[in-house]
């Protein structure tokens, strides 16, 4: 019952609220569509209240807001374990950096005589309910760790559920208490938001980002006596010299520091246990061995005149063998319907790509680069594919296992020579570097 | 014309474009002003592209120290990198980073440079120089993507050198194996494979950079004897010393650029973003995995290359770095008001054949 006012009844209320709230305070009373300024009154907690608040707010809310707008592209990103730690400290310092902001701001709005005069009970209310707010985020973020991943599956799609006019409480009905009252706080807030100064999110003078910089300047007659501008200026400009001197210095040492640890690290060479030690070498062996592999099969092609693909018999017509042909290409091997071998380049005649071995039920085989279907009898591709030209043939020679030729077949040529299925049962089959040359087309 | 005529017409260019009185600290540092004008941010991408291209050169050399170039230890060794040494992940993601970084910077520093008309009288050297260094560039990204020798490497170098030999088709006679030639002669032996790894590693590591600072030398020189071009039709007078203000806002700019590659290159590796299996190591026995694509950057020549007859992408292309390298001289009378409705033309395809490349592919090729 709770649950259904807290996630179906109070987001529809809120929204509600905010759209009625602000059209009646908009048309009610123009101008104080903004938030009372009280920096006359007061300006050195404010420093320290609003700058690290709004800061570490507009750094949360982004966060909140990206995941929502653009759930897919947020999970691949937060997929990566950097990305999700960052994301995460990121948030959490925010997060603090806001509650100590908004902390100074509450004090200084309880303990600073002027202010009182200026304060309302609404601007109370709502600086409380925003530290409630960012204390229970807090809380979620420490205590059920990694929301930036979670949060995702669970809450994004009960949100775009509420936003659709099609609400599933169901997607936050088993969550933790701490995240039901973040979302639930969210909702009062957006709620009160017309009614509070909070207002001024939606009349923020965005042009300030590119007008000129203006300067508001008391004009106390008094003051402009005792120190001539010019003594100003040069302390001004003296002060903010050292200050952005210090900064830079501050900031080489740092940087300083960083690069000089990554260098050292990156350069002293790798740290490894003995078990991901044993583990490289062993992949760096094997690979080692296969380009051995392929060391041989090239020597051997340029010493032998014929080369053994397979026994007869390991062949068949469902799915090619790969072996390489005398140019080192890739190639397959089949059984033909007569029984007798087939032997048909794998290199697809479009871009180069490996051909798959898997024949299709009409007989044919997928490059899978661009999507050309070759058929193996022909080794025609199918009408309307990247490739033109057909896959050629390859020539072959069969053997007995006495070494005896008991039949060949030069590319495009017929069979020569009549096997027994006797004969067959025993075969080998050899390409031949005589058949070479004429499958170069 | 005669040969003495010659001779003095191209004296006189020569001295027109390299004029010797200029050449000294004060007229090619101090007095310099750079335009203030609304396209003014433009001036800042050349100074942009060089950064990251030094940036590339300093991971590429960090990178140089633990990368072997053998097909049976390329992709361990850089395996090895990322996964063992301390910050190798982070060199290695901020070389292809910044690489990326680089390939967009030097477009859009093109384009813009294109439409402020940047090349006309005397930069014309500065233009043509600019040309061959962005075609170094992309050359550059070439090389650089077979080196790890995984999968989606080396099948999309393969797919990029068959291209070439595609060309003979359209060849006649004898001709027509001479393309087929020129791949075997580029890629070093029959197929991809360890002769044209150490020739791209090469390639990649000593020839470009070497060509690279050649031309780049030309460049940065006609630059600073020239000045930045005017930019606008109507000059709003305004202008800055190139030094100190123009520089301090060029390292402003590079320390803001280098510090969100630095933040990226830490999250995310580049990789993430695909498919795991193209990212084993090349398996020449195996077939060819699905999804092989070059780097985002040839998109825009890819997807249309997928989609078109050969013949009409190698006609575009060649007319496309003919245009490019005479652009000076074609559109020597051409106002910036055309040449910046063509330069919103180019860049609309190459956003939209980067961005869309694959939709449009399947829009037209879905059924096959």
């Amino acid at each position: 019952m709770l649950d259904a006012f807290l996630f179906l009844g109070l987001p529809y209320l809120a929204l509600v609220s905010l759209v009625a709230g602000s059209i009646w305070r908009y048309r009610r009373n123009r101008f104080s569509y903004s938030a009372l300024s009280s920096q006359f009154l007061e300006r050195k907690q404010l420093r320290w209240g609003s700058l690290p608040w709004h800061v570490g707010l507009l750094v949360v809310f982004i966060g909140h807001l990206v995941p929502f707008v653009a759930p897919g592209l947020w999970q691949s990103l937060v997929a990566n374990r950097g990305f999700l730690l960052a994301v995460e400290t990121a948030g959490v310092a925010a997060a603090l950096l806001a509650l100590g902001g908004l902390t100074v701001l509450a004090v200084r709005r309880v303990f600073s005589g002027p202010l009182q005069r200026i304060t309302t009970t609404m601007d109370l209310i709502i600086v409380g309910l925003l530290i409630v707010q960012v204390i229970l985020g807090l809380g979620v973020a420490l205590h059920h760790r990694w929301g930036a991943q979670w949060s995702g599956r669970t809450l994004g799609p009960y949100l775009w559920s509420v936003v659709t006019l099609r609400p599933e409480a169901e997607w936050v009905a088993a969550m933790p208490p701490l995240v039901k009252l973040h979302v639930a706080g969210a909702f009062a807030i957006f709620a009160l938001l017309p009614f509070s100064r909070l207002v001024h999110a939606f009349s923020l003078p965005v042009e300030y980002l590119w007008r000129a910089p203006q300067k508001v300047v008391w004009n106390n007659p008094r003051r402009w006596r005792m120190r001539p501008a010019a003594v100003r200026q040069v302390e001004e400009s003296r002060r903010y010299f050292l200050r952005g001197a210090g900064a830079l210095a501050g900031a080489g040492v740092l940087l300083g520091a960083g690069v000089t640890d990554k260098l050292v690290r990156y350069f002293r060479g790798p740290e490894m246990s003995q078990e991901q030690e044993v583990a490289l070498l062993r992949k760096k062996l094997e690979r080692l061995e296969m380009t051995a592999e392929e060391r041989e099969l090239e020597l051997e092609r340029k010493r032998q005149a014929i080369i053994h693909v397979a026994a007869l018999a390991e062949l068949n017509r469902t799915e090619g063998k790969y072996f390489i042909d005398y140019q080192m290409r890739p190639a397959l091997a089949f059984k033909d319907a007569d029984g007798l071998p087939l032997l048909i380049s794998a290199k697809c005649t479009h871009l180069g790509c490996t051909v798959a071995s898997q024949v299709d039920p009409q007989g044919r085989i997928l490059c899978p680069c661009h999507i050309s279907y070759f058929d193996i009898a022909t080794g025609k591709p199918n009408a309307g594919s990247p490739a033109k030209a057909p896959l050629p043939h390859i020539g072959w020679v069969l053997m007995d296992g006495a070494g005896e030729l008991i039949a060949r077949r030069a590319p495009g040529g017929s069979v020569e020579g009549t096997p027994t299925s006797q004969q067959l049962e025993g075969a080998q089959v050899y390409i031949a570097r005589e058949y070479a040359g004429g499958s170069e087309a | 014309m005669k040969t003495a005529q010659l001779v003095q017409t191209s004296l006189e260019f020569l001295t027109d474009r390299f004029p010797i009185e200029k050449m000294n600290v004060n007229s090619l540092v101090r007095t310099k002003e750079v335009p203030v004008h609304r396209m003014s941010w433009a001036y800042y991408l050349g100074g942009l592209a060089l950064f990251l291209f030094l940036v590339q050169l300093v991971t590429g050399l960090m990178l140089m120290f633990y990368y072997e170039p053998t097909v049976s230890d390329a992709h361990a060794s850089v395996e090895r990198i990322t996964e063992h040494i301390g910050g190798g992940a982070l060199v290695r993601n901020l070389h292809t980073w910044s690489a990326s970084a680089m390939i967009f910077a030097v477009v859009v520093h093109m384009l813009t440079a294109f439409a402020m008309k940047a090349f006309a009288k005397p930069r014309e050297i500065t233009w043509v120089s600019g040309v061959l260094l962005l075609l170094i560039t992309f050359a550059f990204g070439f090389t650089g993507y077979l080196l790890p020798w995984h999968q989606i490497a080396v099948n999309a170098t393969k797919v990029g050198l068959q291209s070439i030999e595609e060309a003979g088709a359209y060849l006649p006679g004898a001709m027509s194996a001479w393309p087929g030639a020129l791949k075997e002669l580029i890629q070093g032996e029959a197929s991809v494979g360890q002769a044209t790894l150490s020739r791209f590693y090469a390639i990649h590591v000593m020839v470009l950079p070497l060509a690279f600072f050649g031309v780049l030398s030309l460049h940065l020189l006609s630059v600073q004897l020239h000045g930045m071009s005017q930019g606008v039709d109507r000059p709003t007078g305004r202008t800055e010393r190139f030094f100190p203000f123009f520089i301090l806002k060029d390292a402003w700019l590079w320390g803001v650029v280098f510090l969100v590659l630095f933040v990226v290159a830490l999250c995310l590796p580049f990789e993430a973003f695909f498919s795991y299996p193209l990212f084993e190591a090349y398996d020449a026995m195996g077939s060819t995995p699905d999804g092989i694509k070059p780097e985002w950057y040839f998109y825009f020549i890819y997807y249309p290359l997928e989609l078109l007859p050969f013949w009409v992408i190698m006609l575009a292309q060649n007319a496309a770095i003919a245009v490019l390298l005479a652009a000076p001289w074609i559109f020597r009378k051409t106002s910036r008001r055309a040449l910046g409705v063509i330069t919103v033309a180019v860049a609309t395809y190459l956003v939209v054949m980067t961005v869309f490349g694959q939709q449009i592919y399947e829009m037209f090729k879905g059924g096959a």
